[in-house]
C-alpha cells in the first residue's frame, strides 16, 4: 500500500514535495494530444517529474499518469488547467489518496551472479557473456532501492519507467 | 464543402486573404453570395477585423488565411482574441496531407504555433472529418468562455469530392460547460454581500459576454453595493450611475481604488483578477474578509486570488440566483456610500491645459459630447486606450472595444473596421496613438474600398507615449527608443489611401475637425497633435500596491 504523499525522500524537501501532484488523466487519442498536454504544462510554469501513457480500457482513449510539480502556481491549477483541454476527458488527482503505484526498471549488469537482485524480486530476462538483463517492478521507493542495489552488480545500462498509478478500492 | 458549412453556421462575413494552400476554397467563393468576403491587406488585419466584428455584434468572427506565413500572420490576432475570450473561427489552408512534414512550400506547423493562443484547434486530413469539425469549432468558439478556434485544412481535403453531409449531433466528451449554479453558494454570496459593511462589486468582460448587465444593476441596487468595472468590463455598469466606481485597477479611478482597498466584501464577477487589476498582489484589497468570485471558467478560481465563495457559473445565472437572497442591507451602508462619494470628490479625474498644447482629454470630451451612448469607440493600446476608457461615460454594453489582455498595438484600425461591418447602424470611432496606428495602417485600404463610415482619431504625441511615461517615472527618466517624430504625414498618407483627413494642433480646431468628420460619409482621419508630455493618471507605480496610486499633478 502506498500513499503518494508519503513518498517524500527528505523532510527538507517537504515544501517542494507538497507542490507535486499525481494525476491520472483520460485523454482522447489524437496527433495533438501529447503536445497539447505537454505544451500546457510548460506554458503554465509547471514541471514534469514523470509521464506514462498507455491505452485505456476504452478504444481511442489513453490514460496518462502524470507527476507534475506546480512550480509557482497554485497546486490545484494543474488539474484545472488540464481539465480545460478539449482533448482531456477526465482528470483524477490521486495526490494523498491510497493507491497502487508501480514503476518498471529494466537493467543490464555485468555480473553473472545476481542472487541479490533475485531476492528482491527481480526476474532475469536474459544472460550471456555480456552480462545479465533483469527486470523489476515496484513502488517508486523500492525501484530506487533496487537501482542502488544494481550498482553493486556493475550497471551496464538501465531504463526506468514513470509510475502508473491506480487508486485503491478498499 | 467548407463554404456550405459556413452558410449552415449562419456566417455573414469572412475576413481573409487567399494564397496557394486555400485556392480551392476561394475558387468556389463566388458561388456563395451570402458569404461576404472582405479582402484584407495583411492577415493580422483579418484576425483583428473578425475580433472587432465579434465584439461589436456578438457573432463569431470568421477568418481565412493560407498556409505558412499567411497562417502565422494570424498568431497575434488569435492571441488577442484568446486573451479577451472573443469567439472566432480561423480557417487556414495547409499543404496536401501527403506533403505534411516534408517542409513543403509554405508549410508550417500552424497547429503547433497556435495551440497556446486558441481555445481548440483541428488539423483536417480527410474530407469525412470536415462537417463535424466545422460544426464543433463554431460550438466551442461561441459557448462557455468563448475563444478562437483554428481549423487547418489540407489542400487535398479542400479539393476532395464529398457527398453533402449534415453534421451529426454534437458529441464532444472532453468539452464541458459550466452553466449550473450552486444555489447554496449563490445564497451564501448574496448574504455576505447584504451583511457587508463595505461591499464592492467588480465586473469584468464575463458580465458583458453573458448579457448580465441588467441583473448586475438589480443586484447592486438591491444590495446597495457600488460597482466598478475592469478595462474589458467597461459598459457592464453605467459610468454615471450613482453606484458606479468607474474603472478599477492600476490605472483605475482614485475613488474606485479607495473603495476596493477599504472593502470588507469584494465580489469579482466575470473576470480573471489579473495583475493589471490587483497591482501588487500582496497589497490588493487588504481589508476584505470575504472574497466572492464568479466566473464560468473554474481554472480562474484561486489562480490569482483565493476566494471564500466561488461560483463557477455563467455570470447572469449566478447573479440571478443571488438576487432573491439579498436580505436587509447592513445599517452602515449609507455611511459607506457617503464615504465613496467623498472619495469621488477628493480624487476626480483631472488634467491640466497649462502648457498651450492640445490635450488628449479635450479631444475625447468633444467626441463624447457628440456621440454620447450612440457610438462604438475602438481603442488601440497605450495611453490612448486608457484615456478613451476613462474620459468617456460608457453607459451601455458593447460601446468600448479594446485589446485588454494581450495589449496588441495595431488592433484599433482593423477592429474598428470589423466593428463597423458588425454594427453598421452605429457610428464607429477608432482611437489610436500614431505608434500603434502605423502597425496596421495598410487596412485603410479596406475602409476606403468599402467606404466604411469609420472615423479615425490619431492622438499623435510623436512618441511611444505609455513607454515614455514609464521610462520617465519608473526607469530612471531615461528616454530610450521612444521618439516617433519621424513618421509619415498622416494627412497625406490618408489621402494616398483615398480618404479625407485633417491635422489639428489646437483646441479651437477640434470641434470644426470633428464636424467635418461627422459630415463626411465614409472614412475620415484626424491627426491630433497632442501634448507630447501628456500622461495617464491615476497610475500605480510598477511593482507597487494599489494604495500607492499617483494622481495627476496639480499644475
Amino acid at each position: 500500500m502506498t500513499t503518494i504523499a508519503s513518498q517524500q525522500q527528505a523532510p527538507a524537501a517537504a515544501h517542494a514535495e507538497s507542490r507535486i501532484r499525481v494525476l491520472s488523466v483520460l485523454v482522447e487519442d489524437g496527433s495533438n494530444t501529447l503536445s497539447k498536454v505537454s505544451g500546457l504544462i510548460r506554458r503554465r510554469g509547471f514541471h514534469v517529474r514523470s509521464i506514462s501513457v498507455g491505452p485505456s480500457k476504452q478504444a481511442g482513449r489513453s490514460v496518462m499518469t502524470l507527476t507534475i510539480d506546480a512550480g509557482h502556481a497554485e497546486v490545484d491549477q494543474v488539474r484545472k488547467q488540464l481539465d480545460r483541454l478539449v482533448e482531456v476527458l477526465e482528470v483524477h488527482d490521486l495526490t494523498g489518496h491510497e493507491v497502487h503505484s508501480r514503476e518498471l526498471v529494466v537493467a543490464r549488469v555485468s555480473a553473472g551472479e545476481v542472487d541479490g537482485l533475485l531476492q528482491r524480486g527481480a526476474r532475469v530476462l536474459d544472460s550471456g557473456p555480456d552480462g545479465t538483463t533483469v527486470e523489476f517492478a515496484g513502488e517508486g521507493k523500492d525501484v530506487g532501492d533496487f537501482v542502488n542495489e544494481l550498482t553493486r552488480h556493475g550497471i551496464v545500462d538501465v531504463v526506468r519507467s514513470g509510475p502508473v498509478v491506480l487508486r485503491r478500492t478498499a | 464543402m467548407v463554404l456550405e458549412a459556413l452558410e449552415r453556421e449562419g456566417v455573414e462575413f469572412i475576413f481573409g486573404y487567399p494564397g496557394g494552400a486555400n485556392l480551392p476554397i476561394y475558387q468556389h467563393l463566388p458561388e456563395h453570395p451570402k458569404l461576404r468576403h472582405i479582402l484584407v491587406r495583411h492577415e493580422q488585419g483579418a484576425a483583428h477585423m473578425a475580433d472587432g466584428y465579434a465584439r461589436a455584434c456578438g457573432k463569431p468572427g470568421v477568418v481565412f488565411a493560407t498556409s505558412g506565413p499567411g497562417a502565422l500572420n494570424l498568431v497575434t490576432g488569435l492571441c488577442t482574441a484568446y486573451m479577451d475570450s472573443v469567439p472566432m473561427v480561423a480557417i487556414t489552408g495547409q499543404v496536401n496531407s501527403t506533403q505534411v512534414g516534408r517542409d513543403a512550400f509554405q508549410e508550417s506547423d500552424v497547429i503547433g504555433a497556435t495551440s497556446s493562443v486558441t481555445k481548440h484547434s483541428y488539423l483536417v486530413t480527410s474530407i469525412d472529418q470536415l462537417p463535424r469539425v466545422i460544426h464543433e469549432a463554431f460550438h466551442i468558439a461561441t459557448t462557455g468562455r468563448p475563444g478562437p478556434v483554428l481549423i487547418d485544412i489540407c489542400k487535398d481535403v479542400q479539393q476532395a469530392d464529398a457527398q453533402r453531409v449534415t453534421p451529426e449531433r454534437l458529441e464532444i466528451p472532453g468539452y464541458r460547460l459550466n452553466g449550473h449554479v450552486d444555489l447554496a453558494d449563490a445564497e451564501k454570496a448574496a448574504k455576505a454581500l447584504s451583511a457587508a459593511e463595505r461591499p464592492v462589486i467588480l465586473a469584468g468582460h464575463g458580465v458583458l459576454l453573458s448579457h448580465a448587465e441588467r441583473e448586475l444593476m438589480q443586484l447592486a441596487e438591491k444590495a446597495g453595493a457600488p460597482v466598478g468595472t475592469t478595462l474589458l468590463g467597461i459598459g457592464a455598469f453605467p459610468v454615471q450611475h450613482p453606484l458606479s466606481l468607474h474603472m478599477t485597477g492600476f490605472m483605475g479611478t482614485g475613488w474606485n481604488i479607495k473603495a476596493v482597498q477599504n472593502a470588507d466584501v469584494l465580489m469579482m464577477v466575470g473576470m480573471r483578477v489579473d495583475d493589471r487589476v490587483t497591482a501588487r498582489l500582496a497589497d490588493f484589497a487588504p481589508k476584505v474578509k470575504t472574497f466572492i468570485h464568479v466566473d464560468i471558467d473554474g481554472s480562474e478560481m484561486g489562480k490569482n486570488v483565493r476566494s471564500h465563495i466561488e461560483l463557477v457559473a455563467d455570470a447572469r445565472n449566478a447573479i440571478e440566483a443571488m438576487i432573491p437572497h439579498v436580505g436587509p442591507v447592513d445599517a452602515g451602508r449609507g455611511q459607506w456610500l457617503a464615504q465613496i462619494d467623498a472619495w469621488r470628490e477628493e480624487h476626480p479625474l483631472r488634467f491640466t491645459r497649462s502648457n498651450g498644447h492640445l490635450q488628449p482629454q479635450d479631444v475625447l470630451i468633444d467626441m463624447y459630447r457628440r456621440c454620447r451612448s450612440e457610438a462604438i469607440v475602438v481603442a488601440d493600446v497605450g495611453q490612448n486606450q486608457i484615456w478613451a476608457a476613462l474620459w468617456w461615460n460608457y453607459d451601455r454594453p458593447g460601446l468600448f472595444i479594446n485589446s485588454g489582455g494581450a495589449g496588441t498595438m495595431g488592433f484599433a484600425l482593423p477592429a474598428a473596421i470589423g466593428a463597423k461591418f458588425g454594427r453598421p447602424e452605429l457610428p464607429v470611432w477608432c482611437v489610436a496613438g500614431e505608434g500603434g496606428f502605423v502597425m496596421t495602417a495598410q487596412e485603410l485600404s479596406v475602409a476606403a474600398e468599402h467606404q466604411l463610415d469609420v472615423k479615425i482619431v490619431i492622438l499623435n504625441n510623436s512618441s511611444l507615449g505609455m513607454v515614455r511615461q514609464f521610462q520617465d517615472d519608473f526607469y530612471g527618466g531615461v528616454r530610450s527608443q521612444v521618439d516617433l517624430t519621424h513618421m509619415p504625414d498622416f494627412v497625406k498618407l490618408a489621402e494616398a489611401y483615398g480618404l479625407p483627413a485633417v491635422r489639428v494642433d489646437r483646441l479651437a480646431d477640434v470641434a470644426p475637425a470633428m464636424d467635418a468628420a461627422e459630415r463626411t460619409k465614409g472614412p475620415f482621419l484626424i491627426d491630433f497633435r497632442i501634448d507630447p508630455e501628456a500622461n495617464v493618471y491615476p497610475i500605480v507605480p510598477l511593482g507597487k500596491g494599489l494604495n500607492d496610486f499617483w494622481e495627476a499633478p496639480d499644475k
